[in-house]
């Protein structure tokens, strides 16, 4: 699909999903392990499941009755590259920002020393 | 509207966003918003280390369109547009910006909201990322990206190694 990682992040932008996700990342569980920390109805997790499930998060056991949960780290790996490159862009960004303004002052300070010498010079005059 | 969702939200928490990043400029706070807003100042900048911004136009105002194509040291143009959503000089920018692929499509939409605070006559600045969109294209062109500038750095050391050569 497309707009993979637009679903990664669109899963990832909800505080209960990432907790979710959070639980997983220390083993399988079930729906009902899942719903434990949260007060939230049965079918309000099943959404949010869902939504993990469809993003490729996480992945639902078939054997087992009880179907447990079990996280799908390449998304994850997707979307913490990008936003890794994503921050070397701003990084580099901003240390041109950082030289470029000490650039400006300096040429602030100069520009008002000339004033100041400019003033003197006519007051003799 | 999710953009307007995001700006507007009383309990703005840092999970709420995709990455945060603050750093401190030693200028004071107008001069560091002045740099972000006028465009000759931004050409100087914007963009990874030995990039050029070849356009780079901005209408400052709500609603005004921001259009940048940025020339990584191998020549290639990575063009991009965007929009600014909110202005308050000297303290806040928020705009979406998006990245734009060989055809004009966009492969990925960041809201950026850029605070500038004043500490003592220097600048702490956040700047808070909300992806919206990103396409599968997204990774890869982030990845070229970084290539230009590797490669800038690489002719920079290869240059700082042949002057000692010569000096010695």
């Amino acid at each position: 699909m497309n707009d993979r990682l637009s679903e990664t992040f669109g899963a990832l932008a909800d505080p209960t999903r990432r907790a979710i996700l959070a639980r997983l990342a220390s083993g399988e569980a079930s729906v009902t392990e899942l719903a434990s920390p949260f007060a939230m109805s049965m079918p309000a997790i099943s959404k949010h499941l869902k939504v993990l499930e469809r993003a490729g998060l996480i992945a639902r056991g078939r054997e087992a009755q009880w179907r447990p949960c079990r996280l799908q780290a390449a998304p994850l790996q997707d979307v913490a590259g990008w936003v890794d490159h994503y921050r070397r862009f701003w990084e580099e960004s901003f240390d041109r920002l950082d030289d470029y303004l000490q650039e400006l002052k300096a040429r602030d300070s100069k520009s008002k020393a000339k004033e100041k010498k400019h003033v003197r010079t006519k007051r003799k005059d | 509207m999710s953009a307007q969702n995001a700006r507007t939200s009383s309990t703005m928490q840092s999970s709420e966003w995709d990455l945060v990043m603050t750093r401190v400029f030693d200028a004071p706070r107008e001069l560091v918003f002045k740099a972000w807003t006028e465009t000759k100042h931004v050409a100087q900048w914007w963009g990874p280390k030995g990039f050029t911004n070849p356009v780079c136009e901005m209408d400052v105002r709500a609603g005004g369109a921001i259009r940048i194509h940025m020339r990584a040291p191998d020549g290639v143009v990575y063009p991009m547009t965007g929009v600014f959503q909110e202005i308050a000089a000297p303290e806040r920018l928020v705009f979406l910006c998006s990245a734009l692929d060989d055809k004009g499509n966009s492969m990925f939409d960041v809201l950026s909201t850029v605070t500038f605070a004043e500490e003592r006559g220097k600048t702490a600045l956040t700047l808070q990322l909300r992806v919206m969109k990103a396409t599968a294209a997204a990774p890869q062109y982030l990845k070229g990206m970084e290539m230009g500038w590797m490669q800038s750095l690489d002719r920079l050391g290869e240059l700082l190694r042949s002057i000692s050569r010569m000096t010695q």
